[in-house]
């Protein structure tokens, strides 16, 4: 298999405004395959969303290489869209234009941008909140709205960081849920950020496990399970890799701690 | 009727004004009943005199106001937007801020005279920073994550700073332009009534300066109404502009 | 492990320090080589030489002292004034419906308008003394600290009274100890928001009315064409500005000791 992304020793240094830089990420190397979907996991601080950055071209790579399709990535662009935490959706623009925005930008006429945005919108169940500013929508709604509208514009990668993070728990369930079938019927590469063990293992085919700062790939542990099944979550196998997973991140988790506490 | 309710204070104080010169508990020499007033503010209407003192100050006052929103807007986004402006302008903004505007009327007059000019361009001075920093704090508090989406959807760095840093710095900005149009308002009035020969406050110095206390009452009023009905007509435009905010 | 390279801090400080001068400096340049160029008469932008050489002869005379004296005199008395009155009665507005009733018009209706064309009047009726002085001030700036108190107080979070209540603080003892403490940060943006337009009115109303401040100083330089003195006052009054507008942020550090904002400017 052809590998999609191509992640080669690479280091970065977080330099906060004032005091001394922090080496946060340290020789990274990871090859993701086409239409993966590979989960990054690991505690707080330990840069996996600084790695997901770096692919998505948002912030400088200093010190080794990043390629997609073979070409190194310098800037964002179309091909690799993301979906944030905290959704990043335009207060000022309604869940349609929110949707049509990016499609305005890659040139579509109205009247296709229109119809796609709708198509997006009815996807991810937001049919009948064309209208709505995201202020008026629930978490797990303005996260909806911001997968349709990085699904609309049709990326090669899906970049996702921690998008399910600020949901609550049962919206958080359903959530994957859609996600996992939207990804089986158009399958994209995606890289997935999360602190969630169980998550991690209920949706990725591989799971990147990485170590507090600096961050490094710990370990890498293949996911694969049949995902469709109402009881998967109660498997033994599934079980099993979530404690295995567990006991990976358990001890970075502990590290990470003593290190926040002043 | 809630209006009428929530407004009768207004009236009272009215009330009590006209009854107090009326049954002469003050002199009418220093308060003119408000009835001599409201006939005064017609003969200077109908004379000419209030409409076209108050068109000349108007005037004034947008075109110093419109140029001070622009060049504060740009500069304000442009130091949060671009680090080196910032490092360049950041400290003349901080010193200047403080500095009580109405010093710089006699520095205008000094330059361009008594005419529109200087009126210009002291509210051009005199509002630019307020805007600036309004729109400083409002594009630097832009979600950075905003930016990295609309990158991320293909939109260049200049279509970013259009699409999502300016809208996010609206509602600071819109603030800083509502204290700016106050600001307006009296340097406006100040500097016409220090050094003019035409506007509204230029009439309020000639009608108080001639005795004539009725005439000036109905100027003074004149002008703290239009300052009343701009800041809520504004107020009106901005809560249209934020929408999306509730 | 990789390493980091890194320059020590006291370089970094200075490179800072001296970023912030330099933009200083270049203005002060570009005002001494533009009044030197002649591009521009002396009379339109005098040189800087001859401005601090104005300020130091009023320093001399005893003259500088006079008008700063009373310039600070009356904006301070009357921005203390309206601060005093301004949260008795914000506290008062909140308290009482009936006070409320008869305020919350006035404010509203009196607070956007530019109270400054008053002044003809005031003085009608209080004379030219500095009370006339006093007076503008103090209605121009008690507007900004009694909506500020009101805002303050209002959101005082139900849960902190409740809880006080609960500990059994009596209703004195909660306006003193809970709600104006937890209003202060409000209350204190009001203040900064007061002083600088308790300045700007004392020195319109030392303009109109003449006489000693530097305000009156700068209308009579203005009125015999003298460019030096209106120079030098700017810069004086620029000068105090500055100064006023920094104390207070100084005071309100002080004050909000307790309060994150605290936490986040020590941070940076």
């Amino acid at each position: 298999m052809t590998a999609k992304i191509v992640v080669d020793s690479v280091n970065h240094l977080y330099r906060p405004p004032r005091g001394r830089p922090v080496l946060a990420l340290e020789n990274i190397s990871l090859d993701i395959r086409e239409r993966e979907f590979i989960a990054l996991l690991g505690p707080s601080g330990c840069g996996k969303s600084t790695l997901l950055y770096l692919m998505g071209g948002f912030l400088p790579i200093e010190t080794g290489a990043i390629t997609v399709d073979g070409k190194p990535v310098v800037a964002p662009g179309p091909d690799r869209g993301i979906v944030f935490q905290h959704f990043a959706l335009f207060p000022w623009k309604t869940v349609r234009a929110n949707v049509t925005y990016g499609l305005e930008r890659q040139g579509l006429p109205r009247a296709e941008r229109e119809a796609r945005a709708q198509r997006f919108i009815d996807m991810v169940g937001l049919t009948g909140f064309e209208d709505s500013y995201p202020s008026q929508l629930s978490g797990g709604m303005k996260q909806r709205a911001a997968i349709a509208r990085t699904l609309a514009i049709d990326p090669d990668v899906l970049l996702m960081d921690e998008p399910f993070g600020a949901l609550d728990a049962q919206t958080r369930h359903l959530m994957q849920t859609e996600l996992l079938a939207i990804w089986q019927r158009s399958p994209k590469t995606v890289i997935f950020v999360t602190h969630d063990v169980q998550e991690a293992v209920y949706l990725a085919e591989r799971v990147a496990v990485m170590s507090a700062r600096p961050g490094r790939i710990k370990a890498i542990v293949d996911t694969r399970f049949d995902k469709n099944d109402p009881a998967v979550h109660k498997s033994q196998p599934f079980v099993d890799k979530v404690d295995e997973l567990w006991g990976l991140v358990r001890e970075e988790a502990i590290k990470a701690e003593q290190r926040e506490a002043p | 009727m809630k209006a009428f309710v929530r407004y009768s204070p207004l009236l009272l104080i009215a009330l009590a004004w006209e009854i107090s010169s009326r049954l002469g508990l003050v002199s009418t020499l220093t308060l003119p009943a408000l009835s001599d007033v409201v006939a005064a503010w017609f003969d200077l209407a109908k004379s000419g005199d209030l409409v076209a003192n108050a068109a000349t100050s108007l005037w004034r006052g947008s075109i110093g106001l419109l140029l001070s929103i622009f060049v504060g807007g740009a500069l304000g986004i442009g130091m949060a937007w671009w680090r080196p402006l910032n490092v360049l302008l950041g400290p003349l903004v901080e010193l200047f801020y403080p500095m009580p505007k109405s010093a710089l009327i006699p520095v205008t007059v000094l330059w361009l005279g008594f005419g529109d000019g200087s009126k210009i361009l002291l509210i051009f001075l005199g509002c630019m920073l307020p805007v600036t920093i309004g729109a400083f704090n409002g594009a630097r508090g832009c979600d950075r994550m905003l930016v990295w989406s609309v990158r991320s959807m293909g939109a260049s760095r200049v279509r970013a700073l259009w699409d999502v840093v300016l809208p996010s710095a609206a509602p600071e900005l819109l603030n800083g332009i509502r204290s700016a149009l106050a600001l307006t308002f009296v340097l406006l009035v100040s500097s016409e009534l220090i050094q003019a020969r035409s506007g509204l406050g230029y009439l309020i110095g000639f009608l108080g300066g001639g005795g004539v206390y009725d005439a000036m009452f109905a100027v003074v009023l004149t002008v703290a109404l239009l300052g009343f009905l701009a800041d809520r007509l504004y107020l009106v435009a901005m809560r249209r502009v934020l929408i999306w905010r509730e | 492990m990789a390493r980091v390279a890194q320059r020590a801090p006291w370089v970094s400080a200075i490179g800072w320090g001296a970023a912030r001068f330099l933009p200083i400096g270049l203005l002060l340049a570009a005002w001494e080589l533009l009044s030197h160029s002649g591009a521009v008469t002396p009379f339109m932008l005098p040189s800087i030489e001859a401005v601090v050489a104005r300020i130091a002869r009023d320093a001399g005379t005893g003259e500088l002292a006079v008008n700063l004296g009373l310039t600070l005199y009356r904006s301070l008395l009357g921005f203390a004034i309206a601060a005093v009155a301004g949260i008795a009665l914000g506290l008062f507005i909140s308290r009482s419906a009936v006070v409320r009733w008869f305020f919350d018009p006035v404010i509203s209706v009196g607070f956007p308008m530019p109270k400054i064309a008053f002044l003809p009047i005031v003085v009608l009726w209080l004379g030219f003394y500095d009370v006339s002085r006093i007076t503008m001030v103090v209605s121009d700036a008690i507007f900004p600290v009694v909506t500020a108190t009101i805002a303050g107080i209002q959101g005082v979070e139900r849960e902190v009274l409740w809880s006080a209540r609960n500990l059994g603080a009596s209703e004195r003892r909660l306006q003193w100890e809970i709600v104006l403490p937890a209003a202060l940060p409000q209350i204190l943006t009001g203040l900064q928001v007061a002083l600088p337009i308790a300045l700007i009115v004392d020195i319109v109303a030392e303009m109109i009315m003449g006489g000693y401040g530097i305000g009156g100083a700068m209308a009579t330089a203005s009125r015999f064409a003298d460019s030096r003195g209106v120079f030098a006052g700017l810069v004086e009054i620029a000068i105090v500005g500055f100064c006023l507008v920094k104390a207070m942020m100084l005071v309100r550090r002080r004050l909000l000791l307790w309060h994150p904002e605290a936490l986040d400017a020590a941070n940076g």
